[in-house]
């Protein structure tokens, strides 16, 4: 607690995986940085590595961030084989230099899934799950056409149930964690916040039906239950959520005119250029 | 048809079929140790339980035929989605990994039921094939064993040592795949609740040891020697059939093989 | 100084009585008939609140529309970090809340410097967004009999602040962003992440479309339209540390700009009183705590100068809870400004707390008393988680450390009541444009002005342009697409050639610290004119010494950085200049030499009640100052008073 870790430096051997595009292979590459303080970010230490490798002369080390509070989803990484590194509920950008000690070695690996695929060093493209929102994850409401919005009262447990789901943040560290490279957590989030609520409802059917066809398409894995995905998402999604999706798939396949007539089983993505 | 084609083709539909047909197994496993235990109340009890199942000869074909069918399934998914699920990681695997589950460990030597559901059902399967040629088939028997009643035979099966081993360790295989296999059913037939799922997960874990002890124990029974038949070679033969198909495998996962690239976590 | 009061900014505001603005605007707008729709071809940069929810509002109507983001997913946008909410007139607590209220107190907010038609219809729409949200399943806070919850924040005296946890943003984003998705799919919109626009296209005066760089493969893209909507931010990163996301940049606003887009306020900029301390150098960005924070949290610092004791041992009657002290009335819930100068009055006079002694404490330890650790829990759960991972300080145990830290610009392209710029077909929505809030934001207008602009004025207003303007046809084959995509291939390779000594982000510190020095939380016309002449002479330096290492055609983070350092090295100089010329204080724009006895900011109603809004005249010729006068008819003007 408090301030007995300021002024605290490590020294510490990285080791960092590089590629110049898809194309190429990529290799991992080692280097090593003294004097890091325990008070930066993680994010923060690479930029120290970049500064370095610049007066080197070689390219610095190509990373996905954005926001660094934790909440766009932005940031990556596999850091020493965990998704955001070791922390639970905690996503690369809020993890600090405290959390690792002097003289050790730091494994850093892009998300590793087919449906992800290598960029460039550690920025992967995960477009996959903008289709997967676009198969039916939304409500279709027009602007304007919205009634009062207390008119269709919502009951606080509902509500916040839904927001236990809502708040996932679109990072990919579940794909990256579990070892099947499944994308079930992020597509339970989202099925499972808008079949708690009365306004996602009517589509409900068409939803799961849709974004399971498109996540299928992605080839993202199957999920086995290990629940590693729950342990590495950073915005504390629970698998209960893949629960109810299995069984709004259930309800949506087996109980409604869509899913027997084998509508939406499968989905190929659009939009894009 | 669609809608079939969908449960046999869609991520979630496989885990329907897989986690059913789990369950089902599950429940014949039951069935199978609560008769097998009659072993334990001599042989007229067991005999006549054992005799009685066979009389219905089209009782005993449909479940036969559900057995085979809902394990047959079972490997078939297990295969299509573990392969499945080696793709889905691309070309390049982690050079480490490492759980984020606090207490877990990854690696080819930490055994959690959940990440080795395809190596203990690999090893159910080759059990069960011997099992069958134990009981159903009876490749193995002599002349004396072929003529024994149901009883006698059990015995004179359990009476090899290399028998013991196995089925003693086949029955903690099973207790294990069954222990994550049990409670994962429900999570992927959607019948996960906050509030009974814990509940599951002991009834699971208590199902595996019970699996385990239950289908285990037999291999300390002294029917041998209530029934004269403590080495092979003093076997008898008596005229009946067995009923037993076998314990199959009971989970609805989709195992996948430890990753080689798994590596020992530093610390 | 020039001037003028000019022709080039007419504001377009319908006549009549201000409650009948829009309606009258609506009635007498020119519409485009559903079928010819898919004929005109509409650009939106940015898919923040406004981007998305505009791209998502036309694309529904039927216009074929193209989104644009730096982000690779359009969930992205920082629009995604408002922690706090949003604002709406629903007077659902009861409380005496009106449209006219919020009306006014924006405009009060604003320290009279926002054009009273547009934040009156921003009022206006405040409730059509709650109920436009809600129905996309926008998981706000509910009571236990199932209507939505309120709570209150600073600027204010009712409760009429809509949230989700401390996370409103983030779910408002996903519901603009799953809309737009939805159109997407449909066909109408077409979606290009990891794109960044690098130039406005110009065709006979009128915006006809952009270029952008493929940030994956470096290519240099031209893309036509009938219309283009930047909705692309503000310029809070001109400061290098601030709340503002690391990829948030000046330079779609800065390149249209130098097309003839007249920059309106550049000088006003919101420094939140309530983010994290900094720690040390290596400091790459401020975390902001919500000011929702401050309904319940006490600020205060020790009574006694360089307090060496820790919070717990301070006595109660050693504390000075200062904004308690000076603002009876208010309290802690004083707006933003006037909460920031305070802590900063406070920590220049040898009050401040932490080791560097630039932070004053927010205890929630009487709150935890009254209401209990869980009820805190549930009202910021995560935010103390945030404040935790940062700071490894427990905020249940101990105060929290503040300081305040750059946040938002009200300052943007200048924009008429239609959200047009002065580049006829070119419009601005969200914090890229100057227009509600005046010289200081309420806390969670934000939200409500990304909102109102991107769902229900830009397809008014958008329509009305596509309607009644002769748009000839334009493809990106035409000449004028290949100059400006040259230019900007030219200014990239120029970056990449320079090969010096110094990395982008270096420079990009230097300038954040002639900004918060000399033009941050306050202001004189010595320190302005020293950032001048240090932002001129580190730009030159940046030209001879950069170091973007790389190529142009991959993904090549340095150079991204390297355009937009290079585009806020020119707009840092424009603010000093603003800021120089607006001789009073108002909100965000504390002038030293303009205070009253108790210091406190003092406008100069007579000659500043007036929007200054910049005309770029080309390279080393210094820009022109144009003024648009506001008046204040309906909520007069009056001295902020919040005792």
């Amino acid at each position: 607690m408090s301030h007995s870790t300021t002024g605290k430096t490590l020294n510490l051997k990285l080791r960092v995986w590089r590629q110049k595009d898809n194309a190429s292979r990529g290799e991992f590459r080692d280097y090593a940085l003294v004097g890091i303080s325990t008070e930066m970010s993680f994010l923060e230490m690479l930029d120290i590595l970049n500064e370095q490798l610049l007066q080197q002369g070689e390219e610095p080390v190509n990373f996905d961030h954005d926001c660094r509070e934790g909440i766009c989803g932005t940031c990556s990484l596999m850091i020493n084989g965990q998704a955001h590194g070791p922390d639970n509920g905690t996503t690369t950008c809020q993890l600090h230099m405290r959390r690792f000690h002097d003289g050790q070695m730091i494994t850093i690996e892009p998300w590793r899934a087919k449906a992800f695929p290598v960029i460039r060093d550690l920025v992967v493209d995960r477009s996959a799950f903008d289709r997967i929102i676009q198969a039916g994850g939304y409500v279709s409401v027009r602007t304007g056409q919205a009634p009062e919005a207390n008119s269709v009262p919502i009951s606080k447990n509902d509500q916040e149930s839904a927001l236990d789901a809502a708040v996932c943040i679109g990072c990919g560290a579940c794909v990256a964690s579990c070892k099947n490279a499944s994308a079930m957590l992020f597509v339970a989030a989202k099925v499972s916040h808008l079949a708690q609520l009365p306004q996602g409802a009517p589509e409900r059917a068409a939803r799961v039906l849709g974004m399971v066809g498109q996540m299928d398409s992605e080839e993202f894995g199957n999920c086995t239950n290990t629940s590693e995905c729950e342990a590495a998402c950073p915005a504390g999604v629970s698998v209960t959520h893949i629960a109810r999706l299995n069984r709004e798939y259930a309800k949506a396949l087996y109980g409604s005119p869509l899913g027997l007539k084998g509508e939406l089983l499968t989905s190929s993505g659009t939009g894009g250029d | 048809m669609s809608w079939l084609l969908a449960t046999l083709r869609s991520s979630v539909g496989k885990k329907f079929v897989m986690g059913g047909t789990g369950l089902f197994l599950c429940f014949f496993l039951v069935v199978h140790l609560a008769g097998n235990l009659l072993l334990y109340a001599g042989p007229d009890a067991y005999n006549s339980y054992a005799n009685k199942l066979h009389e219905n000869v089209a009782l005993l074909i449909v479940a036969e035929i559900g057995l085979f069918g809902a394990m047959l399934l079972h490997i078939y998914l297990a295969f299509v989605t573990a392969s499945e699920n080696r793709a889905a990681r691309g070309a390049t695997d982690y050079a480490m990994r490492q759980s984020k589950i606090p207490g877990r460990v990854i690696h080819v030597a930490g055994l959690a039921p959940d990440t080795t559901m395809y190596i203990t059902g690999a090893l159910i399967f080759g059990y069960i094939a011997l099992h069958l040629c134990d009981f159903k088939f009876e490749v193995f028997a002599d002349a004396a064993q072929l003529a024994a009643d149901p009883y006698t035979k059990a015995a004179m099966v359990l009476s090899s040592t290399s028998r013991k081993v196995i089925y003693a360790i086949a029955a903690i295989v099973v207790g294990i795949h069954v222990s994550h296999g049990f409670a994962s059913a429900f999570q992927s037939l959607g019948l996960n609740h906050p509030k009974y799922m814990p509940t599951i997960k002991t009834i699971s874990k208590v199902f595996g040891v019970a699996v385990a002890i239950g289908f285990g124990s037999f291999v300390t029974w002294d029917g041998q020697r209530r029934c004269g038949c403590e080495s092979p070679a003093t076997m008898e033969t008596a005229p009946t059939t067995m009923p037993s198909t076998a314990p199959a495998a009971a989970t609805e996962s989709a195992p996948a093989p430890t990753t080689p690239a798994e590596t020992v976590p530093q610390s | 100084m020039s001037s003028d009061s000019s022709t080039l900014l007419n504001s377009r505001v319908p006549g009549g009585p201000i409650e009948q603005k829009w309606d009258s605007f609506k009635r007498d707008q020119k519409l485009v008939a559903p079928n010819s729709r898919r004929k005109y071809e509409v650009i939106v940069v940015g898919t923040g609140l406004a981007g998305a929810a505009a791209a998502a509002s036309l694309a529904e109507m039927g216009y074929k529309v193209k989104v644009f983001c730096f982000q690779d997913s359009p969930r992205r946008a920082h629009s995604i970090a408002a922690q706090g909410g949003i604002n709406a007139a629903k007077n659902y607590h009861n409380d005496g809340d009106s449209v006219w209220r919020l009306f006014v107190d924006t405009v009060k907010g604003g320290d009279f410097r926002a054009r009273e038609a547009n934040v009156y219809r921003l009022a206006q729409l405040s409730e059509n967004i709650i109920d436009q949200c809600v129905a996309q399943g926008v998981p706000f806070a509910r009571e236990y009999g199932g209507t939505l919850a309120n709570r209150t924040f600073g600027g204010t005296q009712v409760s009429r602040t809509f949230y989700a946890r401390g996370q409103t943003g983030q779910q408002l984003l996903i519901g603009a962003y799953q809309a737009l998705m939805r159109q997407v799919a449909g066909g109408n919109a077409t979606l290009y992440a990891r794109r960044e626009m690098l130039d406005l296209v110009t065709v006979d005066g009128v915006a006809r479309g952009i270029v952008c760089r493929n940030l994956t493969t470096g290519k240099i893209e031209s893309h036509a339209a009938h219309a283009v909507l930047l909705c692309t931010g503000g310029y809070g990163n001109v400061f290098y540390l601030s709340t503002n996301a690391k990829g948030c940049n000046v330079t779609a606003a800065w390149r249209a700009h130098k097309r003839g887009a007249l920059f309106g306020n550049p000088c006003y900029t919101q420094i939140h009183p309530t983010c994290i301390p900094v720690t040390g150098d290596h400091q790459s960005k401020l975390t902001l705590m919500s000011e929702s924070l401050r309904n319940d949290g006490r600020v205060w610092v020790p009574k006694q100068a360089n307090d060496p004791r820790t919070p717990s041992q301070i006595p109660e009657g050693e504390r000075d809870y200062y904004l308690e002290r000076r603002y009876p009335a208010y309290g802690n819930m004083v707006p933003r400004d006037v909460a920031s100068r305070a802590a900063k009055e406070r920590c220049d006079a040898g009050y401040g707390v932490g080791s560097s002694k630039l932070s004053v404490y927010l205890d929630f330890s009487r709150a935890i008393k009254e209401q209990g650790e869980a009820a805190i829990r549930g009202k910021y759960g995560n935010l103390f988680h945030m404040y935790q991972k940062i700071t490894d300080e427990n905020p249940y145990q101990s105060p929290m450390r503040i300081y305040p830290a750059v946040h938002y610009t009200m300052g943007g392209l200048w924009v008429d009541y239609h959200l047009e710029s002065t580049i006829p077909g070119m419009f601005v929505l969200g914090e890229a444009n100057f227009s509600d809030h005046g010289a200081n934001r309420l806390g969670a207008s934000a939200l409500m002005q990304g909102l109102a602009d991107g769902y229900f004025i830009a397809p008014y207003t958008v329509s009305n342009h596509l309607a009644s303007r002769k748009l000839p046809e334009v493809t990106d084959a035409h000449p004028r697409f290949r100059e400006v995509a040259e230019e900007a291939r030219m200014r990239l390779q120029r970056l990449l050639s320079i090969d010096g000594k110094r990395s982008v982000d270096s420079y990009h510190r230097e300038l954040g610290q002639i900004m918060w020095n000399y033009c941050g939380m306050s202001r004189n016309a010595a320190g302005l004119n020293t950032a001048i002449g240090k932002i001129t002479s580190l730009r030159e330096d940046f030209w001879r010494n950069v170091n973007v290492p790389g190529v142009g055609e991959n993904l090549n983070q340095s150079l991204e950085l390297g355009g937009r350092v290079a585009d806020f090295l020119e707009f840092g100089e424009l603010m000093c200049r603003d800021a120089l010329a607006r001789e009073e204080s108002a909100g965000g724009h504390f002038r030293e030499e303009h205070q009253t006895a108790d210091n406190e900011a003092k406008r100069d109603d007579e000659k500043f009640a007036h929007v200054a809004a910049w005309e770029y005249l080309g390279e080393g010729t210094q820009e022109k100052r144009h003024v648009e006068p506001l008046t204040f008819e309906f909520c007069p003007l009056q001295v902020r008073n919040y005792k």
